[in-house]
């Protein structure tokens, strides 16, 4: 058994080439999962009944089975139904991209939800005391106040689950797509060394993952200017 | 709603399999968690350098590349190893059960470590202090002033350490570990009624999940009393 770099060296462009097909389904169910959260929060903070009923049930029924799972039931499952295989959705449903960005969105949206209503929880009740009393109406509280500070205080959160979701994308490759790791398992089929093509992809992820956790730790040093302001 | 009943059998041992899985790689994933966060927190730095690189690769890394490393990886090693002693040998495959749970605990203990870590740092170091003066060695300080107060502490990050535990178990199926993503998978090419078949593996997962919940809900509460009649 021996480590073949140059096995390596030849399949880095290929890998490369799925890497674009993983940043794709990153941003968009990155950016989808982000909007449904914020619409989820709303409906969850809302306090009235019929709005934060399906917005617990979603973010239960998400939280609670696993990715592959979901990718499976859209992907596989849907195509059971006629209304589906002749519906106007079909031409999307039909492709595995759009099964795996669906099934990612709606997956962060449940997960970020979750972190955003945490930070909701945390601003300061004194600082909202202090717009209210200031006379500043409750939509512009949320929008003004709120809003700015739950962000800053979910963005650790958040960092962490964006990594998550970039390793969720490697979950494409079991229906078909030929994202990175798809891109890795058909070459280790080929040549049958786990070891060198695997690794090497490990590392691809790794750095994007450390990159990610650099990235959002500037944006946080970035957004925490106001309390060094004060402490000094 | 008959394809359901023929396959119900199957998709109860299946979810056995899970079970089973989920309590090898639950089991693994504590001890590799208390062993690393001890290393972490030795104080050594050559023990911390790797438990550093281990947590960063393992959490780093997609769940699904780390099986099949480890579960195409190990055989290749295995049958290099066996090769040397008997060249007649042509293959060995891992039992894919084992390597899968092996997989999964691995990334998970790298978690745990992290978690355990900072419950550790939770115990009052007078507590420790306390335990030394009595003369307790290092060993019976782990064992019974460390780790009775850590366990509280690490509890909610726990819970949701063994809810992604759990979760994990369905990649298995990648690997042709007869769970139930895998048994919804035959049933499917017998019945064509994939839907039906995938959304039982989701409401299952789903009451497993629960169960969890309401598990960890209940020793929190548990491991809170001391807090609550004080109040």
């Amino acid at each position: 058994m021996t480590f073949d770099f140059s096995l390596i060296f030849s399949s880095i462009p290929k890998l490369l080439s799925g890497l674009g097909l993983t940043l794709e389904l990153l941003i968009l169910s990155s950016f989808i999962g982000l909007v449904l959260a914020v619409f989820t929060l709303l409906m969850r903070i809302s306090g009235r009944w019929f709005l934060m009923a399906p917005a617990v049930a979603y973010i239960y029924i998400f939280r609670g089975t696993p990715i592959l799972v979901q990718i499976f039931v859209i992907y596989y499952g849907l195509p059971q139904f006629e209304f589906i295989r002749t519906g106007v959705l079909w031409p999307i449903l039909r492709e595995p991209f759009w099964c795996c960005v669906i099934a990612l969105s709606l997956n962060a949206g449940a997960y970020v939800s979750e972190i955003l209503r945490g930070g909701v929880l945390g601003v300061d009740k004194g600082v909202l005391e202090a717009a209210s009393a200031l006379g500043i109406s409750k939509s512009q509280r949320f929008i003004y106040i709120t809003s700015p500070i739950a962000i800053r205080l979910s963005l650790p959160a958040y960092c962490n689950d964006t990594i998550s979701m970039t390793k969720a994308t490697a979950l494409a490759s079991t229906v078909t797509l030929l994202e990175m790791t798809g891109v890795a398992r058909t070459i280790v089929a080929q040549t049958f060394s786990p070891y060198e093509i695997f690794i090497s992809v490990a590392i691809i992820y790794m750095v994007m993952a450390w990159m990610l956790q650099k990235g959002f730790g500037l944006l946080e040093i970035r957004m925490s200017r106001y309390l060094k302001a004060t402490a000094g | 709603m008959s394809e359901i009943a023929g396959w119900a059998d199957d998709f109860f041992w299946g979810a056995m399999v899970v079970i089973r899985i989920f309590a090898v790689s639950l089991v693994l994933s504590v001890i590799i968690g208390l062993i690393g966060s001890a290393m972490k927190l030795s104080g050594s730095r050559v023990t911390q350098a790797i438990v550093n690189a281990y947590t960063v690769i393992f959490r780093g890394t997609p769940e699904l590349l780390v099986l099949l490393l480890i579960y195409f990886g190990a055989a290749i090693s295995l049958t290099a190893i066996v090769q040397f002693f008997d060249p007649t040998v042509k293959f060995i495959e891992i039992p894919p059960f084992w390597a899968g749970a092996f997989a999964i605990a691995l990334i998970v203990g790298a978690y745990m470590t992290e978690t355990f870590r900072g419950a550790f740092l939770g115990v009052d170091p007078g507590h420790v202090e306390a335990a030394r003066a009595l003369g307790l060695s290092q060993f019976q300080t782990f064992v019974y002033v460390r780790i009775p107060q850590m366990w509280r502490l690490a509890l909610p990050n726990f819970g949701n350490h063994m809810l992604s535990l759990m979760k994990d178990t369905a990649l298995i199926s990648v690997i042709g570990v007869e769970e139930i993503v895998f048994v919804a998978e035959m049933a499917t090419t017998v019945t064509s009624k994939p839907f039906t078949m995938y959304i039982i593996v989701a409401l299952i997962y789903l009451c497993i999940t629960t169960v969890i919940t309401l598990t960890v809900m209940a020793l929190e509460k548990y491991a809170n009393k001391h807090l609550a009649s004080s109040r």
